[in-house]
């Protein structure tokens, strides 16, 4: 497949990647139904397999690809982010603040507000529309911020009423000299939110990555993760390597060069599918193709995979063999108190790949796992990257294994049919459910928490201090009611009203 | 792709849609933020037919990431969202929109469903309320407003929903009023970070004066038997410089219900003091019940104001002059009333966030400038952080370090100007608040207790 960098918008991950929000089964049944090494891929054509999607007529409300453009342009640190939307698109401001001060403070650098600006858009420009506000916000952003760059989120208003985006763009730009780049996210155009991470860094490689680059950095690494605190740099340190952290927290300059660097690597391939794939096809620089790095078989293959391709294996084998060394004993000592228990992950897709297999690692067992989203293959279609099979061959099935995008009302029977004692979480609304059945969370802040040898020891330790929670746990879920009627409650199939319906 | 008929308003509160420029980090969201309008009433669980993340983006917001309120049995995560796509933005959403209503039955235990619609379904032009209707006659207990975020904000899309609730819930009435029964309407749940504490505060006072309270949100209100109960109440109260007013005006017309209308919500004992004896005279209650609730309620306040005493006379290392409150209309009156006539602070610049209606600004104005006696306040209306914060930049504090209650959006501002902040407003993301109040006699001492901690937390 090749990702068109022409158009202005990007394909949608189910035009890509056959994307589903629906599925229930085990792992391995939905590694066979999909693309990679263990699907039979004759007659997908040059798009992806199409897994059978379960769909159903109740739906609570879910995340949009704007938001994703939100947490993603949004967080650039000179650069600034402009809403053409109403002023609800805009509420995000709230919650990427958050996470962007949280996020600068633990990569040790200057803690400031994120810089959003709404356009605004009322029932006037519903009429008239709203190009003209979006020129005037643009003209505020450059006035106010001295940016290097200017990012545009198109909102579901914006795209209905067919504002003309790309030439208020392509004018201000033309009187500005900087990037000013419309990333096309409306949130009714793909049923997944990831697609507004392929939003963004479509508009990246389009409009800020340089196209000729005059020199390599050779001990350059891309690293394409969120906000979550720098491991990466000692780790590939020890292999003389640097770490261009993109796309979160990153410069416009970094973002830049990224065409110069050696190779592209990511802490999730749902997050950094289209950008690697795209920075190889377009400028030639690798991306490393093996398993994520997550528990030791996964961080062992990505370590010498990343080795092999800079020509680097001598160091590499050196580091594996000491932090094998160092960690060992720690897990030794965490495995006895960990026995017995059992743990839930409910994140993004491909990084509850990695998450159970560090769970199985420390000898937590793993019965069940939601995920809100699958792609059935990666961009790169590297069999390689196949992180749901890296999974199951390495660490074994999954019994309950769930696609949904995040559900509360299915959350509750899947816990019941699991019954674990933690879970594992990133995004929000499903661990307070589970707060209130008695059930613990981690919530995964820092993405990069469980990554590597060391992320082992990390989760480990987090779990032993989220058990103590099951105290707070354990006393509030003797006094709420939920709102879900019993009738619900009672049933066991958490798909049975898709299941009816079709 | 074009657009279709645009649909009239949902009420008649509109800002002037021409004047709105660029917001620069938002100070309240859209209309179908009310969402969380319908969620603070106990048991009831709105349905929002929307894109996918508009739900999320409005709860996450208001209920998370202001004062990690949590978002109620059926608010935030809970609520029922159609995930509009690209299906329903060509051929329509009502059909979805039926599937959903018909399903949340299956799923949801509620009292009442409360249908809002975002962009999607008010641009392309759904016609919700037939969908709406028919679940009605079949005797759903349901309504819908319409709450499109390019319609107005959440205060607006708030009025929507009570009207909604109004008019397509409540029957008509024309039973015998209930001396002493009031229905209180006042700060907008959510949106205003201290919301639950206070409206208990509120209820609190009012009862001690005798009176019964519909208080019709948040944990202390009995659910929807007491939105039944609303056309029987003697009166409605609106607390607040205007939001509520248009509500209690439709009831006024719908059920002959007088309303009596207080602009300032009372922090402080002087400011208690005489909102209860507003309420008491309009109510007719015995000036003795009055008197002897207020003094009791002052002997309290005062000791506790006695010990205070002697830190504000005494404090050492200074304590600031001058203040500046940003946010919305509501806690910004109430705010600045308190501290320059309770404290003796002087007001630098008082800044109104929420967009209130062109009609009301006059009278807000006019609050304002009676302060005191002796203190007159030109209030500004913006909504744009970057404006506001050039503003503050501007403004004279004196020689002395300023106090600035406000939001989140002022932190790296109020280091810069090496004063302290006091998160009082959405988005309110360093506060943890569960039923900390600043109003009545008990929330001001917890607003004093905040206030100075901050202060004197400077050198630590
Ligand atoms: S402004 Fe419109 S599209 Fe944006 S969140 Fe509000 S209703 Fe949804």
């Amino acid at each position: 497949m090749v990702l068109n960098l022409k158009t202005s918008s990007v394909e949608t991950r189910e035009q890509r990647l056959g994307t589903i929000i629906g599925w229930d089964g085990t792992a391995s049944k939905l590694a066979d139904e999909s693309a990679f090494s263990r699907g039979d891929c004759s007659g997908c054509g040059t798009k992806a397999r199409r897994v059978c999607e379960l769909e159903g007529p109740f739906t609570q409300g879910s995340v949009c690809s704007e938001q994703m453009v939100e947490c993603q342009a949004g967080n650039i640190r000179d650069a600034v982010l402009i809403q053409h939307s109403p002023i609800g698109c805009g509420a995000g401001q709230v919650i990427y603040n958050s996470i962007y001060r949280n996020g600068l403070a633990m990569r040790g650098l200057p803690v400031q507000n994120i810089r959003f600006i709404s356009t605004n858009l009322r029932e006037r420009d519903m009429v008239y529309g709203g190009a003209e506000k979006l020129a005037e916000a643009i003209r505020l952003a450059v006035e106010r911020h001295q940016p290097k760059a200017v990012f545009i989120a198109t909102s579901c208003a914006s795209g209905i009423i067919g504002d003309d985006i790309e030439s208020v763009a392509r004018t201000a730009e033309s009187e500005f000299g900087i990037p000013i780049i419309p990333l096309h996210c409306e949130g009714f155009k793909s049923k997944h939110w990831s697609t507004g991470f392929d939003a963004t860094q479509h508009g990246i490689l389009r409009q800020i990555v340089r196209r000729n680059p005059e020199k390599r950095q050779d001990d350059l690494i891309n690293v394409i993760n969120l906000w979550g605190t720098d491991v990466f740099s000692p780790m590939l340190g020890e292999l003389g390597l640097r770490v261009n952290y993109v796309v979160d927290m990153a410069t416009v300059e970094e973002l830049a060069q990224m065409s110069e660097a050696r190779a592209t690597v990511s802490f999730c391939y749902t997050l950094g599918t289209y950008l690697a794939t795209a920075l190889e096809q377009e400028f030639g620089v690798e991306q490393i193709k093996a398993p994520q790095p997550y528990g030791f078989a996964g961080t062992d293959a990505w370590l010498r995979e990343l080795a092999r391709v800079t020509g680097r294996g001598a160091q590499a084998e050196d580091y594996i063999a000491r932090e094998h060394a160092r960690v060992k004993p720690l897990l030794d000592e965490l495995r006895p108190k960990l026995k017995g228990l059992k743990g839930y992950v409910a994140t993004g897709s491909a990084y509850s790949h990695g998450l159970i297999g560090v769970l199985r690692e420390i000898g937590v067992e793993v019965d069940g796992s939601l995920v809100f989203h699958h792609d059935p293959v990666y961009d790169s279609e590297d069999p390689r990257q196949d992180s749901l099979g890296h999974l199951i061959e390495n660490y074994g099935d999954v019994r309950h294994f769930t696609v949904g995008n995040r559900q509360q009302y299915q959350f509750y029977n899947l816990l019941q049919r699991v019954k674990p004692d933690f879970i594992i979480i990133r995004h929000n609304g499903l661990a307070p459910l589970a707060a209130r059945l008695g059930i613990p969370a981690i919530p995964l802040g820092d993405e990069h928490h469980a990554l590597g040898y060391q992320g082992m020891v990390n989760l480990g330790e987090s779990i032993l201090a989220a058990l103590q929670h099951r105290k707070f746990h354990k006393d509030i879920a003797k006094r709420v009611s939920l709102p879900y009627k019993q009738s619900w409650l009672a049933q066991k199939d958490p798909f049975a009203l898709a299941r009816a319906a079709s | 792709m074009a657009i279709l008929a645009l649909k009239s308003r949902p009420t008649e509160i509109t800002p002037d849609a021409d004047k709105s420029g660029a917001i620069e980090l938002v100070r309240y969201v859209c209309a179908i933020g009310a969402m969380q309008t319908a969620a603070a009433i106990p048991r009831v669980v709105p349905i929002t037919h929307c894109g996918p993340g508009c739900a999320d983006k409005q709860y996450v917001n208001l209920t998370f990431y202001n004062g990690f309120q949590g978002s109620g049995y059926g608010g935030g995560p809970v609520v029922p969202s159609t995930n509009a796509s690209q299906r329903e933005v060509i051929f329509g959403g009502a059909d979805r929109l039926r599937e959903l209503i018909e399903s949340s039955q299956l799923v949801l235990d509620a009292d009442l469903f409360v249908v809002l619609t975002g962009c999607i379904p008010d641009l392309v032009g759904d016609d919700v309320g037939s969908v709406v209707r028919d679940f009605q006659k079949r005797g759903v207990p349901i309504v819908y407003a319409e709450t499109g975020g390019f319609r107005g904000n959440n205060f607006t899309g708030h009025e929507a929903v009570t009207h909604a609730i109004i008019e397509q819930y409540l029957g008509p009435w024309d039973g015998v009023r209930e001396r002493g029964t009031v229905n209180l309407w006042s700060l907008l749940p959510y949106q205003n970070t201290f919301w639950r504490g206070d409206l208990e505060e509120i209820k609190r006072l009012l009862e001690g004066i005798g009176l019964n309270v519909n208080v019709l949100f948040g944990p202390d209100s009995e659910g929807l038997s007491e939105w039944r109960n609303i056309p029987r109440a003697q009166f409605n109260l609106v607390l607040s410089p205007w939001l509520g007013l248009s509500t209690a005006e439709l009831l006024a017309r719908r059920y002959e219900q007088p309303y009596l209308h207080i602009p300032v919500v009372p922090i402080g004992a002087r400011e208690s003091g005489a909102f209860l004896r507003k309420v008491a005279s309009f109510a007719g209650i015995s000036v003795d019940v009055v008197e002897a609730f207020i003094a009791k309620e002052e002997k309290r306040y005062y000791n506790y104001i006695d010990g205070f005493t002697d830190f504000y006379s005494e404090y050492w290392w200074g304590l600031p002059a001058r203040f500046a409150v940003i946010g919305d209309s509501a806690y910004n009156l109430a705010l600045t009333k308190f501290l320059v006539t309770q404290l003796g602070l002087i007001p630098a610049k008082q800044i109104v966030t929420e967009d209130p209606p062109v009609e009301h600004r006059e009278a807000i104005q006019a609050e304002f400038r009676a302060i005191d006696d002796d203190v007159s306040v030109d209030v500004e209306f913006v909504e744009d952080s970057y404006t506001i914060h050039q503003a503050l930049r501007n403004a004279d504090f004196g020689h002395k370090p300023p106090i600035i209650f406000g939001t989140t959006w002022e932190r790296d501002l109020v280091k810069e100007m090496k004063g302290s902040l006091i998160e009082v407003g959405f988005p309110a993301s360093y506060e943890v608040v569960l039923s900390r109040s600043y109003v009545g006699y008990r929330g001001a001492l917890s607003l004093l207790e905040r206030i100075y901690t901050t202060v004197v937390s400077h050198s630590a």
